[in-house]
C-alpha cells in the first residue's frame, strides 16, 4: 500500500487477516458441501448471506401463508362445512349409529343447513304412531333402529309451521298452509342373505308401489347385486325408507349405509313465481298495446317483444314445473347385494372411500386450503399495506430528524 | 497484463474471493481517511471511523447489488452513515470490528501530524478561533499552538511543559469537541467535494 500512515497500514493487515479467515471458512463450507471428497475447490454459488436471505424470505412467505390460511379458516366459520345454502344431509352409520339409539345417532358427523333441520329423537320415541309410520315398517324394526332412523330423518318437509323448524317425532304431519318446497333424496344400501337377491328386488319394487311410487330404473349384476332408483311421493319418503330398512331384516340382512339429503328450493320457487306473475302482466299489457296499434311496423315490433316475454314465461314455467315435480316426488336410490358379493362401488360409501374418491377428497381439501389462504390474504394484504405506510412514515420522520441534526 | 478490475467488480468478487476486498481498501483507504479527517478535524476519530467503515463494508459486502450504484459510492454511503452516527452520539461505534474479530487500535503517535496534514484548516481557521473559547484552558492553548501557530508537537509539548503524547491528546480532544460544536451549528467542515 502506497501510504506512510501507520494506522492505515495496520488496518490493511487486520483486513488481510479477516480476509484469510473468511477464505478458510469458505473453503471449509465447500468441503462440507462436497461431502469431504477433495477435488478442485468450488466457489460458493452465493454470497455469504445470500442463502440465509433466501431461506429467511421462504420462511417468511410460509409463515404469511400459514397465517393467511388460519385467518381464512377462521373467517370461513372455522369449519369445513361445504353444504349448500338450502341443502341438508344426514347419513347413518348403521353398524355403530343404530344401536346407539336416538341420542347416539345425533353425535355422528351431521351437517345441517339453514332451512332443513333434523330432529333429534327422544330416547323413548313413540313406537306405534300409526299416522306417521306404517305398522309393517315399524314392526320389522328394533327399538334402537326405530329411534336412530327417526332421529336422523329430515323433518322440514313435514313441518306445517315455519320452514325448517323441526317437529317432534310424534307430531302429526300437516300439509295445509305449508309453503316450504324441499326436494328430498335418499340412498340406502342393503346387504341380504345369499340367494335372496330376487326376493330383495321384488320387495323393493313392492315397497315403491305400496307407497304410491314406482321404479324409475334398475340394473343388476349376476342376479346377485343391483341398484334401483325409486320415485315416491314426498309425503311417503320416510315410510318408504323405513320399509326398505325393514326389508333387509326380513331377508336376514342388514342396512349397509343410508344417506338422506334435503334441498330447500323455497326461495327459488317464490322468486320464479314472482317473476312469472310479472312477465304475465307484461304480456297482457303488450297484447293490449298491440291491439290498439295502427302501423305495421309498430305491430311487428310489439310482436317481437311479446315473443320474447312469452319465451321467458315458458322457461320459468318449465323450471317451476320441474321443481314442483322434484318436490312432489322424492328419489331414493337403493343398492341391494347378497352378502358374499363385494360392493361394485365401495367408494360411494362415505365411511369407506375408494382411491378415486380419496383423490377427489384430497383435491377438494387442497382447494379448500387454497380458498382459506386467499380469504386470509384478503385480510392480511390491507393490514400489510397500512403497516408499510406506517413504517415509511416513521422512516421519513427519522431521516428528517437526521437531516435537521 | 490482466486488465485491472473496477471497484464494483472487486466488491462483487470479494464475496467469493475475500482478498479482493483488500485491493479495494488499498485504493480508497487514504481518501476515506481524509474524508473523515476533514469532517471530524480529529485524527483519532477519523482513523476509527475509517476502520469501522471498512469493517462494516466487508461484513455486509454480500448485500451489495450492482444496480447502478458503483462500489465506491456504496462504500461512501456507509461512511456517511457512520459519520452521522458519530455526530449524533459523539463517539465511534466498534460493532463491525468486534463482529469480525478485528482489534481496536490506538492511533500511533506519528500519525497525528500525518493525518492533520490531510485536514485543510485554512477555510475554517476563523471559525476555529471562535470555537476555541469553548474549550478548557489546556486544550485551548494546545490547539492554538498547534493549529493557529502551526507548531510541531515537540514544540507544543515544550511550551506546555508536558509530554508529546499528552500534547497530541489535548489537541485531538479539542479538535473533536470543536468538530462536534461546528456540526451542531450547521457549519460545513470541508470545502472538498465528496466522492
Amino acid at each position: 500500500m502506497n501510504t506512510d500512515i501507520r494506522s492505515l497500514q495496520l488496518l490493511e493487515r487486520d483486513l488481510e487477516d479477516v480476509a484469510t479467515r473468511e477464505r478458510e471458512r469458505l473453503v471449509s463450507v465447500d468441503r462440507a458441501l462436497d461431502g469431504g471428497h477433495g477435488g478442485p475447490r468450488r466457489l460458493p454459488r452465493r454470497g455469504r448471506g445470500g442463502g440465509h436471505a433466501w431461506g429467511g424470505i421462504a420462511a417468511a412467505l410460509v409463515a404469511v401463508l400459514v397465517l393467511a390460511g388460519g385467518i381464512g379458516f377462521l373467517a370461513q366459520g372455522g369449519s369445513s362445512d361445504d353444504s349448500g345454502g338450502g341443502e341438508s344431509r344426514a347419513a347413518i352409520d348403521v353398524d355403530s349409529g343404530a344401536d346407539g339409539g336416538g341420542a347416539g345417532a345425533g353425535t355422528g358427523g351431521s351437517e345441517s343447513g339453514p332451512q332443513a333441520t333434523m330432529a333429534p329423537a327422544p330416547a323413548e320415541a313413540p313406537a306405534g304412531d300409526a299416522s306417521y309410520l306404517s305398522d309393517e315398517a315399524l314392526g320389522n324394526l328394533s327399538e334402537s333402529e326405530r329411534a336412530a332412523f327417526v332421529g336422523w330423518s329430515l323433518e322440514a318437509g313435514r313441518n306445517a309451521g315455519a320452514p325448517g323448524v323441526a317437529q317432534g317425532v310424534g307430531a302429526v304431519p300437516k300439509q295445509q298452509g305449508d309453503l316450504t318446497k324441499i326436494i328430498r333424496d335418499g340412498r340406502i344400501g342393503i346387504v341380504i342373505a345369499d340367494g335372496s337377491f330376487s326376493k330383495g328386488v321384488a320387495g323393493v319394487t313392492q315397497i315403491a308401489r305400496r307407497n304410491g311410487g314406482f321404479v324409475l330404473e334398475s340394473s343388476s349384476r349376476d342376479e346377485r347385486s343391483g341398484a334401483l332408483t325409486l320415485r315416491v311421493p314426498a309425503k311417503n319418503f320416510d315410510d318408504t325408507m323405513l320399509a326398505l330398512r325393514a326389508l333387509s331384516g326380513q331377508l336376514d340382512g342388514e342396512v349397509e349405509f343410508q344417506d338422506i339429503t334435503g334441498q330447500d328450493v323455497t326461495a327459488e320457487f317464490i322468486d320464479l313465481q314472482a317473476r312469472l306473475d310479472i312477465l304475465k302482466d307484461r304480456r297482457e299489457l303488450l297484447l293490449d298495446i298491440q291491439a290498439d296499434a295502427t302501423s305495421t311496423s309498430e305491430i311487428l315490433r310489439l310482436a317481437a317483444l311479446i315473443d320474447d316475454v312469452q319465451l321467458q314465461i315458458e322457461n320459468i314455467q318449465g323450471r317451476l314445473n320441474f321443481l314442483k315435480d322434484q318436490v312432489a316426488e322424492a328419489t331414493i336410490k337403493v343398492e341391494v347385494r347378497e352378502r358374499d358379493v363385494q360392493r361394485e362401488d365401495p367408494g360411494s360409501d362415505p365411511e369407506n372411500p375408494s382411491l378415486a374418491d380419496s383423490f377427489e377428497l384430497a383435491v377438494q381439501g387442497f382447494l379448500r386450503i387454497i380458498g382459506a389462504v386467499v380469504v386470509g390474504l384478503g385480510y392480511l394484504i390491507p393490514l400489510g399495506v397500512i403497516a408499510l405506510i406506517g413504517w415509511g412514515v416513521v422512516r421519513l420522520v427519522r431521516r428528517r430528524d437526521r437531516g435537521a441534526n | 497484463m490482466p486488465e485491472e478490475r473496477t471497484d464494483t467488480e472487486l466488491l462483487i468478487a470479494s464475496r467469493t474471493e475475500p482478498e479482493a476486498f483488500t485491493e479495494l481498501y488499498r485504493r480508497h483507504a487514504e481518501d476515506l481517511l481524509r474524508y473523515f479527517a476533514r469532517r471530524t478535524l480529529d485524527p483519532e476519530t477519523a482513523a476509527e471511523l475509517t476502520a469501522e467503515t471498512f469493517a462494516e463494508a466487508f461484513a455486509s459486502r454480500a448485500s451489495y447489488r450492482d444496480q447502478g450504484v458503483n462500489g465506491v459510492a456504496w462504500l461512501y454511503g456507509i461512511a456517511r452513515h457512520r459519520l452521522g452516527r458519530f455526530f449524533r452520539n459523539g463517539k465511534v461505534d466498534a460493532a463491525a470490528r468486534r463482529k469480525l474479530g478485528m482489534p481496536e487500535r490506538d492511533l500511533p503517535p506519528e500519525d497525528y501530524e500525518r493525518i492533520e496534514d490531510l485536514i485543510d484548516f485554512a477555510p475554517i481557521r476563523e471559525a476555529l478561533a471562535e470555537a476555541l473559547e469553548t474549550l478548557s484552558p489546556d486544550q485551548r492553548e494546545a490547539m492554538r499552538l498547534r493549529v493557529i501557530d502551526g507548531l510541531g508537537y515537540a514544540e507544543v509539548a515544550e511550551r506546555l511543559a508536558c509530554t508529546e503524547q499528552n500534547a497530541r491528546q489535548r489537541v485531538s480532544r479539542g479538535l473533536r469537541k470543536i468538530a462536534l460544536l461546528l456540526q451542531e451549528r450547521g457549519m460545513q467542515l470541508t470545502t472538498e467535494v465528496e466522492a
